[in-house]
């Protein structure tokens, strides 16, 4: 009974020795003033729990702050690839306190529920002097009751992909977009029943000028013209062949082997097809555009993307916070911009030529991700999702009308509103 | 036959008298580490999921805990999210342990042939059975993926479903769904007759040659009869597995479809939208479905077995 004292006794004997011994030697750190105020108290360890870091471009990040700060370390612990799998394998950590994870690379649609939970640590002090370096649209996703509860890390934006050689230029509308669509080989995007699906609706949803929670978050407000009109035009476009009855199997990557296969005229997709799509046999007969009006409306875009937050549970929150800042500074931006395709949330990384170089569409993902609006806050998110993409899916199956599939979706968005 | 099972009946009971108190006691005390062990690993987790079920602990909600009695199953019963998978996953064990079995069969008297090879051909034929499910899901997904895929193409070309989109529709899902399943485990269900069939004694068929028995007859009057316990026990090996199954729904097409089973629902509820007690009560529910099927089965096959052995 009496080894175990002891033993800790000698552990924490040996690491404060350790930080000790570390602490004597940490002048020899470059950057700038502004940085190295907050990252010379970059100590102790830190983990970042990430999805897979596909491109080795987070490993780049890290290996950078590890070199600029000796006194810290961080490591990273790669996530599934699969946002849903992210998530699950956060929430079962966080679920059980585990101190494991001290940053989390989390889905910007995550941090109304993490924050409900007490999952996450209060960031507004860090926001409110540093926010102002990021693209308006990407703080907001770090809200929740008026607080700020992690930073923006990469955005995302979706667009419409086209054949140069099919159709002249972009459409202006939707409704055109379909209508070309009929004509020629049809417009694929993600019509399987998950979150992506309510992301495809709901862009074509906020550019009808519609919603489906009330602004304030209480109220449900899916049972509206609005959503029945976008709900019949997306049904119709499989009915009349403008989209293939394919998409209802479409996930991403689905949409874009089909499109570079040379069989659909349109795609919509987030900008990594666009990089892919350079090495296809379509490479020199596709181009981008920003997203299309619907009714007259000018067209919305739904905000991707990822955050960092800390760890109510971290041991280090400080030493976290100073690898946060690290990581959203514009030269690490770079690293993720030209390394992984991820667009960066630092207005200032659009103008880096390496940036421009990588992103050729450096300026329209820029203006694309300042329009785009977030999906509903709400710590019950994932189960509004579910009421909209299940509905939706339905609807484009012709298993119901538009009509019930918006009074059904409203009646399940009220009663998840309301569990909380 | 009655006279039979009470003669043995009878003689159990003798039996059991004459063991003293002190040797049962004995006996208790040797098999107790074993049925500790049984305790800890399947009976606190299930009791643990029973208990759960009978509670609301959702974790959307910080902190939130009540006990709510039998309030789960209500909403289980209410819901055509059990109802449909309850009945899509009683189709699909209905199609493709039947398929199963016919194909399984034809199998193993192919392979209880002798032949050059023989031991060859019972390894490959393993191949497909030593695949993990996942991976062979994701294959299949992909050979019937609209356009690209293999399936589909081929199909197009011979004129079956042109204009299908095989894992979009329904029906045609639980089609390519028990196709692969087919595929998967019928290898499995001949491996397990085909050890049935080695057990019947050559001279039986020696015999009836001698009576002028036809191929036919002695197929359907010597192989078919003794093989039923083997066939029994792979029914029951591929119908349990077939009730709890999961990775071919979740693989191919997410439960769309009229594809969700009862362990997908479970797994969704429980993981995805973080419902622990309604999840639990699903769980507990496929539980019971799956008890009561095996129950019913061990009464019908150890009856059989009995009788067989009589005779």
């Amino acid at each position: 009974m009496l080894k175990i004292p002891r033993l800790l006794a000698a552990l924490a004997a040996m690491l404060l020795f350790a930080v000790a011994g570390c602490g004597s030697d940490d002048d020899d750190s470059g950057g700038g003033n502004a940085e190295k105020a907050t990252q010379a108290q970059a100590k102790g360890d830190v983990t970042w729990c990430i999805g897979k870091d596909t491109t080795g471009a987070f490993s780049t990040v890290v290996d950078n702050f590890n070199k600029a700060n000796p006194n810290a370390k961080v490591k990273l612990l790669e996530l599934p690839e699969d946002a849903v799998e992210q998530r699950r394998l956060q929430i079962q950590r966080l679920r059980a306190k585990s101190t494991e994870c001290d940053v989390l690379g989390m889905d910007v649609i995550w941090t109304a529920e993490y924050a409900a939970q007490g999952w996450l640590k209060d960031v507004s002090d860090y926001i409110s002097q540093n926010g102002g370096d990021f693209i308006k649209s990407t703080v907001d996703t770090t809200e929740f009751e008026g607080k700020n509860w992690n930073v923006p890390f990469n955005s995302n934006a979706g667009f419409i992909y086209y054949r140069t050689d099919q159709v002249d230029s972009a459409p202006k509308s939707w409704e055109d977009l379909y209508k070309q669509a009929q004509q020629g080989d049809g417009v694929v995007y993600q019509g399987f029943r998950y979150e992506g699906l309510t992301v495809n609706f709901l862009e074509l949803l906020y550019s009808a000028g519609g919603s489906i929670v009330s602004d304030d978050g209480k109220e449900a407000t899916a049972d509206s013209q609005e959503v029945k009109d976008v709900l019949k035009f997306m049904a119709d476009g499989i009915k009349n062949g403008a989209a293939p009855k394919a998409v209802t199997t479409y996930k991403e990557e689905e949409s874009r082997r089909a499109f570079e296969s040379g069989n659909a005229t349109f795609m919509r997709n987030w900008p990594y097809a666009y990089a892919l799509g350079k090495d296809s046999k379509i490479a020199d007969t596709f181009d981008i555009a920003t997203f299309p009006g619907f009714a007259g409306n000018e067209g919305a875009g739904v905000l991707g993307g990822y955050n960092l937050g800390i760890s109510a549970y971290s041991k280090n929150p400080e030493g976290s916070l100073a690898f946060i800042e690290f990581a959203t500074k514009p030269d690490q931006q770079k690293i993720m911009a030209t390394e992984a395709s991820l667009p960066p949330t630092v207005s200032a990384t659009y103008d880096d030529p390496a940036v421009k170089k990588a992103l050729p569409f450096a300026a329209e993902l820029k203006s694309a991700i300042e329009q785009a609006k977030p999906r509903p806050v709400s710590p019950v998110y994932p189960q509004i999702s579910e009421a909209v993409y299940n509905n939706v899916y339905d609807a484009l199956q012709g298993n119901t009308s538009p009509d019930s599939a918006a009074s059904k979706m409203n009646d399940q968005i009220q009663k998840a509103l309301e569990t909380f | 036959m009655e006279a039979a099972t009470a003669r043995v009946g009878r003689f159990r009971r003798r039996k059991e008298k004459g063991y003293g108190s002190e040797e049962r006691r004995l006996a208790a005390l040797l098999l107790s580490p074993a049925l500790i062990v049984i305790a800890l690993v399947a009976a606190y987790p299930i009791g643990y999921a029973v208990w759960l079920s009978l509670t609301e602990y959702s974790v959307r909600v910080p902190g939130k805990w009540r006990f709510a009695g039998f309030d789960n199953y209500t909403q289980a019963f209410g819901s055509t999210e059990f109802w449909d998978a309850v009945k899509n996953t009683f189709i699909f064990t209905g199609l493709s342990v039947s398929i199963e079995l016919v194909l399984g069969l034809g199998m193993a008297l192919a392979m209880h042939a002798a032949f050059k090879g023989r031991g060859l051909l019972r390894t490959v034929v393993l191949v497909p059975w030593a695949v993990l499910t996942v991976v062979s899901a994701i294959t299949w997904r992909t050979l019937f993926e609209p356009n690209l895929g293999l399936a589909p193409t081929i199909l197009d070309k011979i004129g079956i479903g042109g204009n299908v989109v095989w894992l979009g529709q329904s029906g045609y899902a639980m089609a390519v769904m028990v196709l692969a399943d087919v595929w998967k485990t019928a290898p499995f269900m001949a491996l397990l007759l085909l050890a049935g069939l080695q057990v019947i004694p050559d001279d039986v068929y020696d015999a009836a040659k001698v009576d002028g028995a036809t191929t036919w007859q002695r197929f359907r009057r010597i192989t078919l009869p003794l093989l039923v316990p083997a066939i029994l026990v792979a029914l029951i090996f591929r119908t349990l597995d077939a009730l709890r199954i999961f990775d071919l729904p979740f693989v191919l097409t997410g439960g769309t479809n009229g594809t969700s089973t009862l362990s997908l629902i479970a797994q969704q509820e429980l993981t995805t939208n973080n419902l622990i007690g309604y999840g639990s009560a699903l769980a507990v529910l496929t539980f019971v479905i799956v008890m009561g099927v095996s129950f019913l089965y061990i009464r019908t096959v150890g009856g059989n077995i009995r009788s067989l052995a009589e005779d």
